[in-house]
């Protein structure tokens, strides 16, 4: 009897087959078919045919595997994971709607094989398994990227997979490290403090810190994710932050350090998001606040504070999708989803409007939607443990979520005050309502009715949640205070609401510190540094021949000067000492 | 379906709605805050208005802030491209 069947495997594998099948229709079918698969194995999976799920933390372990002198446990069952493989199989299946219209097949494989590392990853119960899953997700988005077909995604598709390497090798060198201390390899809480002999643990925060985008490495998240193909991007907000929150709860829950970093990271993401002129970079931008919320949840550490960062992890993917798709949906079809260019696209494109409009009220966590139920949770495991700052961070990012996604987005690109778009914009439309294409909208859709689904009906969520959970999200209190708050957020933004039009512009973030310098450095290194090099090697060569004549040659020591010998002894006195400063 | 109906987008009656639910919402916190509804975790949250204060103000703060750091982050578009 097979023990399990891995969803993760079926994904990636299936999807390696989308390129060789000669019907289209049969294509589409089977691309589709791919996640629906996932959702079977993981439903039989919980009603126990595999075995029943035991409590949180224990696990039900499958697939045993001895490596050197360590065993895999390539998969690890317990309440959280599941939770997360459910979501993330839902959410393939809309992206995968969304994405039919896609022509290049090759696009499909990177999404399917960056899904199922994703579900790999989730599903590792070893630090291995781990890593060689998180460096499978790293370079399925790159495709993604590079997909898009621009020099300027190809650019990006470098950085991306530059930042993600980088990544890669802090959490390799802290699982080695951790693995010597400790000769074990299970992915399990990790030992923090801020001594020396934690150094395996530091560097294996640092990678998941920066595969979560966390201030201040936030900045390859805004910079690659609004360059990939309209719906290759859709993929990506959904995985490897989430995968890295996944991550962060599993090793590192309660560790101070992080509270801090989601609270900042939460606000600090807003004020470039006011600037940005791009809606999917704005967009980008929300997805790094919004895992302040998680982090932060994860930092706390309480059982309130885990089961906050869990759900809002799982409704973030599902209503931060459905707002890429909203800004992807204009990209697909006036080419540009640009502010400045946009404006009074609501005449075209309604539907989309609207059901953008319920991914902005989730993000902003209004009540009914489903960012309510999860980011209240986080908000209030703040309050139980006396952080108000912390909490006043927490509730101020609320408000510029709001400002953000739930009005500048929307204003700027369907709105402005305008009956009818820019001439050349409106030259791209038809004169109609339906000029989104249908498969975006049913993906949208979908999407949309679970934002409301699960606002309306919280239990799902709570139920399947690792900690038991005795917070009620609709009191009056919080109903109410919540609402007050954006009534008047909103007047705050009608006031202002000439600072927050979008002009042709590029906002510089935290990367400047590593792209800058790099480049100066590379320069140096092109200029200066190559010049010198040259220079060096011209005078070795001098001296060898130099060495060369005196030994061949015992009647030419009359052609060598005092100043040729002075030369040659000063160089390879530089070599040695050189030599010598590298050695110690 | 009237498409039409569907290309316009319901101005008036947001207008008309958005003031009614301001103005019930400052009425209703004041009669709650004072015949104890509210159960809040920090003593500030219990200032009268706090929320409509902190929505205004985080509002405008954020705004003018970032308009504030716009003056140095903010460059032109080909500003990795030319450097």
């Amino acid at each position: 009897m097979v023990s399990w069947i891995h969803p993760g495997l079926v994904i990636c594998f299936g999807g390696l087959l989308i390129p060789f099948i000669p019907w289209r229709r049969v294509k589409l079918a089977y691309f589709l078919l791919l996640p629906i698969i996932g959702l079977g194995i993981l439903i039989s999976t919980s009603m126990g045919l595999f075995g029943t799920i035991p409590p949180w933390p224990e696990a039900l372990h499958k697939w045993n595997v001895p490596f050197l002198q360590y065993t895999l446990d390539i998969v690890r069952i317990n309440k959280m994971s599941i939770l997360f493989a459910y979501v993330y199989v839902i959410a393939a299946f809309c992206m995968n709607i969304y994405a039919l219209g896609v022509k290049n097949d090759w696009e499909h494989v990177a999404a399917m094989i960056y899904v199922g590392s994703a579900l790999g990853a989730i599903f590792a119960g070893d630090l291995f398994t781990l890593f060689f899953c998180l460096e499978m997700m790293s370079w399925a988005p790159f495709f993604l990227i590079l997909f898009r077909g621009t020099k300027k995604a190809m650019r990006a598709a470098v950085r991306y997979i530059l930042w993600h390497h980088f990544s890669g090798v802090c959490i390799l060198a802290g699982i080695l490290l951790h693995a010597h201390q400790s000769g074990s390899i299970e992915f399990a809480p990790m030992p923090w403090g801020w001594e020396t002999k934690y150094l395996g643990s530091h560097l294996m925060l640092l990678g998941f810190v920066i595969n979560a985008a966390t201030t201040p490495f936030h900045s390859w998240l805004s910079d690659t994710y609004s360059e990939a193909s309209p719906s290759g991007s859709i993929y990506m907000t959904a995985f490897t932050t989430k995968t890295a929150i996944f991550c962060l709860i599993t090793t590192f829950s309660g560790v101070p350090l992080l509270m801090w970093m989601g609270a900042i990271q939460a606000v600090f993401a807003l004020f470039l998001a006011v600037l940005e002129n791009d809606g999917r970079r704005l967009c980008s931008y929300h997805i790094i606040s919004q895992i302040g919320y998680m982090v932060a949840g994860v930092g706390m550490g309480t059982e309130m504070g885990i089961n906050g960062a869990a759900s809002h992890a799982l409704c973030h993917i599902i209503y931060n999708a459905l707002l890429y798709m909203g800004a992807g949906c204009v990209l697909v079809v006036v080419g540009t989803a640009k502010f400045s260019e946009l404006g009074g696209l609501y005449k075209y494109m309604p539907i989309a409007f609207w059901l953008y409009m319920i991914g902005g009220f989730s993000i902003s966590g209004f009540p009914l939607f489903n960012g309510f139920i999860s980011k209240t949770m986080t908000i209030e495991a703040a309050e139980l443990i006396q952080r108000p700052i912390i909490y006043l961070l927490l509730e101020g990012a609320t408000v510029g979520t709001f400002l953000h996604t739930g009005l500048k987005l929307p204003w700027n690109i369907w709105l402005q005050g305008r009956e009818e778009p820019r001439p050349e914009i409106r030259a791209k439309l038809n004169d109609s309502a339906f000029n989104t294409p249908v498969h975006m909208l049913i993906g949208m859709g979908i999407l949309a009715f679970l934002c409301i689904f699960m606002g309306v009906y919280p239990k799902i969520l709570y139920n399947m949640l690792p900690y038991p959970v005795e917070f009620v999200p609709f009191t009056l209190t919080r109903v109410f205070s919540i609402t007050q708050m954006f009534i008047f957020a909103f007047l705050g933004f009608w006031l202002l609401r000439k600072l927050v039009r979008g002009y042709p512009a590029y906002v510089i973030d935290t990367d400047w510190f590593v792209r800058i310098p790099g480049r100066q450095f590379l320069d140096f290194c092109n200029g200066s540094l190559l010049i010198f090099g040259s220079f060096l090697d011209k005078q070795v060569r001098k001296l060898t021949d130099m060495f060369i004549l005196t030994i061949c040659n015992p009647d030419i020591e009359t052609r060598i000067t005092p100043v040729n010998i002075g030369f040659g002894i000063l160089i390879s006195i530089m070599l040695f000492s050189i030599f010598l400063v590298l050695k110690l | 379906m009237n498409m039409n109906k569907l290309r316009t987008y319901p101005k008036k009656l947001f207008w008309r709605l958005y003031f009614v639910c301001l103005v019930v919402s400052l009425i209703l916190d004041f009669l709650w805050l004072y015949t104890s509804v509210f159960h809040y975790h920090f003593s500030f949250q219990y200032v009268p208005q706090f929320f409509a204060i902190f929505g205004l103000i985080g509002c405008v703060v954020l705004i003018l802030i970032a308009k504030g750091m716009g003056f140095f982050i903010v460059v032109d578009e080909d500003y990795y491209q030319k450097k």
